[in-house]
């Protein structure tokens, strides 16, 4: 049973409507005998305190049986338009982001004294981390986030969601205790795609991926990243936390393997400087990704400055609107008009106190 | 079933003189024996020598033998008109109608004590034949005309009721009682009260306690009215009470003023019949 925008469970119920007018009913023994009315005053407040028993009497039955009905406001589908993407936040909970970030005018200072500064005035990695991406989930109202924690296993911590303050809430959450031990960035991956899987595309989707650390991963890992991500048209982002006296992913490590051929000393040495560079993790890490067939942006910053504008780059490349449906779910009013039953019932009970039952 | 454990009496005599035959206790109009002296007569003209009075012979004129004649005094008719109409139902401890039939009950042994014949007539809207007792000087009258008020089916009545009876009484009775409530418009109780000129009449005004006085806590009274069953809610507060005991006061000074124009006291009867204050009200009556 329909009524634009209001639908009853029970419909079936509303027969047991009739009941309400039960108290406008006069019976025998809802008054007092008394000889004569006509020598008592006539009093407008008694009689408007006998229609609001009435009253109530008659708004408490319809209302408990308009309850039982069921009242809601029916399933809905709403079309939303936002702008922007559909953006995990994987981040690494590792105990390496607890380090500390250079300061911001790391260059000013003298490089012997370099690491002290950084212990006494850089700010940890992972804080910096949260206050930005805090900051840019702000700014980014119409995309939707998902947020996942992982160290030695992914941690689910926000479905994808529009509910920004759920996303603030969970990166706040993980500025608790200290980091774990592990980096395991393969598997958080792999997870972190899976949530992309039996979701409609409605539009761009990246995983932000943010840590200060690479892994060497296996070939099936690889291959399951590689698929994954191209099945589901993720686009990668790599926040890369440089640690001091980490390697830098510049041109270097960029670098397409050489067209070194043959068993020349200066081929297989081109070819064995590559692959001693394969054996650094982060290398390793940054090769692979650039290997992939989906889009793959890489963001280095060793301060908060350059993580600042790490973040600001991520939001500029990601501004395509973006349409969706949501589904309202049907909404139970029946609570409500218990709620007012139940008002009902304790205003007649103070009605029925203050009744005057017998003459003695 | 409430009986009184005593019957309480009452004393009662006539302030005026009835024409009765059967010797009784009030002063009547016959002559015979009795000690009220009226007039001497010639031994002729009432042939009585017990009450020859030679004092009065020797010092008479015309020399007759001349004769005491005294008055007699008389036993009268009462008749007791009770109201057993819906209101009477009322009561917040006994039913105004418990108290009309403890009354009765009184009167009946007061009458037989005093040797008077009793009649009962109940009436509602009109003449309760079936509650009627007719004029007797039986003394087992008593419990028999209670009972039957006790038990008796009340209904909505008014005035007219009143009248009915009033109509078909036969003008004998020489002291009546009118038990009712009175609730009803006033303006036709004159008529009645005319009607019974020839009588001593006694209204018995009988309210219940907790007609006249408003309940002391403050509540929401739900009233329906005994008669015509018509509702009225009312918020009891002290502006509330004190126009209540107002009304009270304003129809007993109504029921007084119209008594008194028509030269009848009221006996106010508020919760329990009295007996020794109805025979203070026949002495103040008499004095």
């Amino acid at each position: 049973m329909t009524l634009s925008g209001f639908d009853f469970a029970q419909p079936w119920a509303l027969l047991l409507l009739p009941l309400a007018a039960l108290p406008l009913l006069r019976r025998r023994g809802d008054s007092l005998v008394f000889p004569t009315l006509a020598w008592l005053p006539d009093d407008r407040l008694g009689r408007l305190m006998g229609f609001v028993g009435r009253a109530l009497a008659v708004l408490a039955i319809a209302s408990t049986v308009l309850a039982l009905a069921g009242p809601g406001t029916p399933e809905t589908t709403v079309m939303r338009t936002g702008r922007g993407a559909e953006i995990m936040i994987l981040m690494d909970r590792s105990r390496s982001m607890d380090a500390k970030m250079k300061p911001s005018d790391w260059r000013s200072i003298d490089p012997h004294s370099l690491l002290h500064q950084m212990d006494s005035r850089g700010q940890p990695k992972s804080e910096a981390a949260r206050d930005l991406l805090s900051a840019f989930v702000e700014r980014r109202p119409d995309d939707r986030f998902a947020l996942m924690f992982f160290s030695a296993g992914p941690m689910h911590v926000v479905p994808f969601t529009q509910h920004d303050a759920v996303v603030q809430a969970g990166i706040r959450a993980g500025g608790m205790g200290r980091g774990l031990s592990d980096t395991h960035v393969g598997r958080a991956l792999v997870a972190a795609i899976e949530t992309f899987e039996q979701r409609a595309y409605t539009g761009s989707r990246i995983i932000l991926l943010v840590t200060d650390g690479g892994a060497h991963l296996d070939e099936p890992t690889r291959k399951r990243i590689r698929e994954g991500l191209k099945a589901n048209r993720v686009a990668l982002h790599w926040l890369y936390l440089r640690t001091l006296n980490a390697p830098e992913l510049g041109a270097e490590a960029s670098a397409p393997p050489p067209a070194a051929e043959g068993d020349s000393m200066e081929a297989i040495e081109a070819r064995n400087v590559y692959h001693a560079q394969e054996s650094v993790p982060e290398v390793s890490l940054h090769r692979f990704f650039m290997s992939l067939p989906v889009t793959y942006r890489l963001y280095q910053a060793d301060n908060p400055d350059d993580l600042a504008k790490a973040v600001a780059e991520v939001g500029r490349q990601q501004n395509f609107p973006l349409d969706f449906d949501e589904r309202i779910p049907r909404q139970d009013h029946s609570r409500a008009v218990f709620a007012v039953a139940a008002l009902c019932c304790a205003l007649l009970l103070i009605h029925r106190s203050l009744l005057l039952r017998s003459w003695l | 079933m409430t009986h009184v454990d005593t019957v309480q009496e009452f004393h009662y005599r006539l302030p005026q003189r009835s024409a009765s035959a059967r010797p009784g206790a009030h002063p009547g109009s016959s002559l015979g024996s009795g000690q009220e002296f009226v007039s001497h007569m010639s031994l002729y003209d009432r042939p009585d020598p017990r009450r020859l009075d030679l004092r009065a012979s020797l010092r008479s004129t015309t020399g007759d033998w001349l004769v005491r004649v005294n008055r007699q005094r008389v036993g009268v008719t009462v008749q007791a008109l009770v109201d057993v109409s819906a209101s009477m139902d009322f009561g917040a401890q006994r039913r105004k109608l418990d108290l009309a039939a403890d009354f009765v009950e009184s009167l009946a042994h007061s009458a037989f004590r005093v040797g008077d014949a009793l009649g009962l007539r109940a009436f509602d809207h009109a003449e309760r034949i079936d509650l009627t007792v007719p004029a007797t000087l039986s003394r087992g009258l008593a419990g028999v005309m209670a009972d039957s008020l006790r038990r008796c089916d009340t209904a909505p009545g008014g005035i007219e009721g009143l009248e009915d009876v009033v109509q078909q009484m036969g003008g004998r009775e020489s002291l009546v009682f009118i038990v009712s409530d009175f609730h009803w418009p006033l303006d036709r109780l004159g008529v009645v009260l005319d009607l019974l000129a020839h009588a001593f009449v006694v209204p018995v005004v009988l309210w219940d306690r907790a007609e006249t006085e408003p309940p002391r806590s403050d509540a929401i009274a739900a009233l329906r009215d005994a008669e015509t069953a018509a509702r009225r809610t009312l918020l009891l507060r002290p502006r509330l009470r004190s126009q209540w005991r107002d009304a009270v006061a304003t129809r007993r000074g109504e029921l007084d003023a119209l008594f008194t124009a028509h030269d009848v006291r009221p006996f106010w009867m508020t919760g329990h019949f009295d007996a020794d204050a109805m025979s203070d009200y026949f002495l103040e009556a008499a004095a």
